[in-house]
């Protein structure tokens, strides 16, 4: 029969107050683990990511936005830049780089993006500085990369929220949001992808986009304006014979696409303005970034941008002082948990008063019962602790979903690290603080006149 | 076993114990016996360390409790003492055996792993056998005032005192406990200082002190 387990009982005895303020502190404590968790969790799933290239090129504008656009496919892309200054990259005078990709983005389903890029970038691995591993997010899981223009090649989860499967045919959407049918300005019906491959799972925002040759971009892209322009012409045409320039387009249409397509694909990569969303960079050494940063700004219309660097300042800039605050208020509910385990404690000494008055009479000493308080104060507060945890992680774990839906960051719940460990034994110290001015008071009671003004 | 000499405490601005002499001996019973507010139960809680004297000398199994320091006083109690008390005083959370093995809990005298068999045991001797693993608000008083005297006897002590054990008893239980009470000590040879105010209860012990003129009242 432990102090622990005599502490225990009191504690048993009024269980509905005991239940509230646990529930208190595991809330605070949830909040304060939710917002740890999801802080170092994401922030180091988005350095994992960024990691994968040292150096995006693309159109200037916010280098963050280009980060995110290219790199995360979160936010819209700052533009285009013509596919030469992808050319004059790859000539390569002073040897810095490794690999480089261009992407071109512009059409999505059902809102995953669709990345133009060359099957060169299936190839492309990378160290993770955190655990030392190689990365190779380009695995194919079923069917094959593609090699003709409109065959896709879907990430895990798009063929997992699509239902997409090997050999079925879709539908681009011009931009990068659903839109319904009805509402599309451009209608790519008539030139259909296939799905020829679907990827295994990265756990990374790879697994969220659908990649197809340049040239599919390209020629979704040119036949788009064609159409429109045909569209255009037609409408200006209507009033004088529109039923045999509706015949003309669709002869065209049916008899001259694939050939057609064919002489476009081999122009538009060798033409100098055909236009591409980013490049993106992998440097022979990752100390030639800042130097190779310099020298695309120097000598390009171009910008370049270190996705580290960049999501380092949002997390430094906008997304610490927000992840300040929630944690300010969790610390805060936990001073007021604290303050109710005080007054619960606190009211609990004061009737339990003949109690301890008895223990003393028994033979404990006034230590044991300061410690037998006290140790109710730590249950309180190390359930609360666990409580909280677990709310936090499972709050975490539902929201590892969207994450993984909205962002392709897959984020690991139910785990513990250092700053949840230090919150938790900031926590338990405020616990226990809580509990020494009833200890006190339990402690300094005057047994014989505790008891006789109980008999 | 008791001894008190020239023992004083004060108690208010105008109102002092004092008891000039008093001693038990070893297993001997003894009844403090007096109306209400005449000092047995200050002269209980001085003998049993939980009230300190101003000044005299109270020696209680060759210990004189006076100059105990407050650990020193936890440890004697617990190790030495028993306790009865008129509300019983059972801890509200415990089972009935919970409560008896609590009584061993926080001395060193019976060893962690015969605290259940010794509680049981004891239970079963004051009729309890049935009620081990009842709390106590499911208990008839009589009940209670039985656990409560397992309870006190559960360290092997060398002194058992009760303050008022019929006091919230009907007359039959009262008659019950009593009879309990005294064929137990007497069982165990442990020393016995009783307080009551109802003569009749007092007379059933071998010995009876009067406490009637234990408390001086200073009227200038």
């Amino acid at each position: 029969m432990s102090l622990w387990f005599i502490a225990w009982s009191y504690l048993w005895n009024r269980k509905f107050t005991t239940f509230l303020t646990i529930f208190s502190v595991a809330l605070a404590v949830g909040l304060i683990s939710a917002v740890l968790t999801l802080r170092d969790e994401t922030r180091k799933r988005f350095e994992e990511e960024a990691q994968a290239f040292d150096i995006v090129v693309g159109a200037k504008g916010s280098p963050l936005q280009m980060v995110l656009s290219s790199v995360y496919f979160m936010d819209q892309p700052t533009g285009n830049i013509d596919i030469a200054i992808y050319h004059d990259i790859l000539e390569d005078p002073d040897d810095y780089i490794e690999a480089a990709y261009p992407i071109n983005m512009g059409d999505s389903y059902r809102g995953f993006r669709i990345i133009g890029t060359l099957p060169e970038l299936f190839n492309h691995t990378w160290t993770s500085r955190f655990d030392q591993e190689p990365r190779h997010p380009f695995i194919i899981d079923d069917g094959r990369f593609f090699n003709e223009d409109f065959e896709a090649v879907l990430g895990s989860l798009v063929a997992q929220q699509t239902g997409l499967k090997v050999g079925d045919k879709f539908i681009s959407t011009h931009g990068f949001f659903e839109i319904p049918t009805e509402l599309q300005e451009h209608d790519h019906s008539d030139m259909p992808y296939t799905v020829v491959g679907i990827m295994e799972a990265s756990n990374s925002p790879f697994d969220r986009a659908i990649y197809s040759s340049l040239e599919s971009v390209w020629l979704a892209h040119s036949h788009e304006h064609d159409h429109d322009h045909e569209l255009e012409h037609e409408h200006h045409d209507h009033d004088h014979d529109h039923d045999h320039n509706h015949h003309d387009h669709d002869y065209d249409h049916d008899h001259d696409h694939d050939h057609e397509l064919q002489n476009q694909n081999d122009d538009v990569y060798a033409n100098p303005e055909s236009e591409i969303t980013a490049i993106l960079v992998q440097l022979q050494s990752p100390g030639y970034r800042w130097q190779y940063k310099q020298y695309i700004l120097e000598n390009t219309i171009a910008m370049a941008a270190v996705p580290i660097e960049e999501i380092n300042k949002l997390y430094n800039q906008f997304l610490s002082p927000v992840q300040t605050v929630l944690l300010a208020v969790g610390y805060l509910v936990v001073a007021i948990s604290a303050l109710s385990i005080l007054i619960g404690l606190y009211l609990s000494i004061l009737q339990r008063k003949r109690d301890l008055a008895i223990m003393r009479a028994l033979g404990a000493s006034s230590y044991e019962i300061f410690g037998a308080v006290l140790i109710e104060a730590l249950w309180v507060t190390l359930l609360g602790i666990a409580g909280g945890w677990f709310i936090g992680n499972a709050c975490t774990y539902v929201l590892s979903f969207y994450l993984a839906r909205e962002y392709g960051l897959v984020i690991t719940s139910f785990g513990l690290n250092q700053g949840e460990l230090t919150a938790f034994a900031t926590v338990a110290f405020m616990g226990m603080l809580a509990g020494i001015l009833p200890a006190y008071q339990a402690y300094d009671c005057d047994v014989a006149r505790d008891l006789s003004s109980l008999q | 076993m008791v001894q008190l000499e020239a023992c004083n405490r004060k108690l208010g601005p105008s109102v002092t114990f004092h008891c000039e002499s008093f001693s038990v001996e070893p297993g001997e019973h003894v009844a403090l016996w007096g109306p209400s507010g005449c000092g047995k139960s200050t002269m209980l809680n001085l003998i049993s360390g939980l009230l300190r004297a101003d000044s005299g000398k109270i020696v209680v199994d060759g210990i004189e409790i006076q100059d105990l320091k407050e650990g020193d006083l936890d440890r004697f109690r617990g190790e030495r003492l028993g306790f009865i008390f008129q509300t019983f005083n059972l801890l509200a959370p415990f089972t009935a055996l919970q409560n008896v093995m609590l009584g061993m809990r926080f001395s060193d005298t019976i060893p962690g792993r015969d605290w259940k068999s010794r509680a049981t045991e004891l239970l079963e001797r004051v009729g309890l056998k049935h009620r081990l693993h009842s709390k106590p608000a499911t208990m008839s008083v009589g009940e209670q005032q039985r656990i409560a005297i397992a309870r006190a006897l559960a360290n092997k002590p060398k002194l058992i005192v009760a303050d008022e054990p019929t006091g919230s008893l009907d007359p039959n239980n009262s008659e019950g406990v009593m009879n309990l009470l005294i064929e137990i000590c007497q069982e165990s040879k442990v020393t016995m200082l009783l307080v009551t105010h109802e003569r009749s209860i007092a007379e059933r012990l071998p010995r009876l002190f009067d406490c009637t003129s234990l408390i001086q009242e200073d009227l200038t």
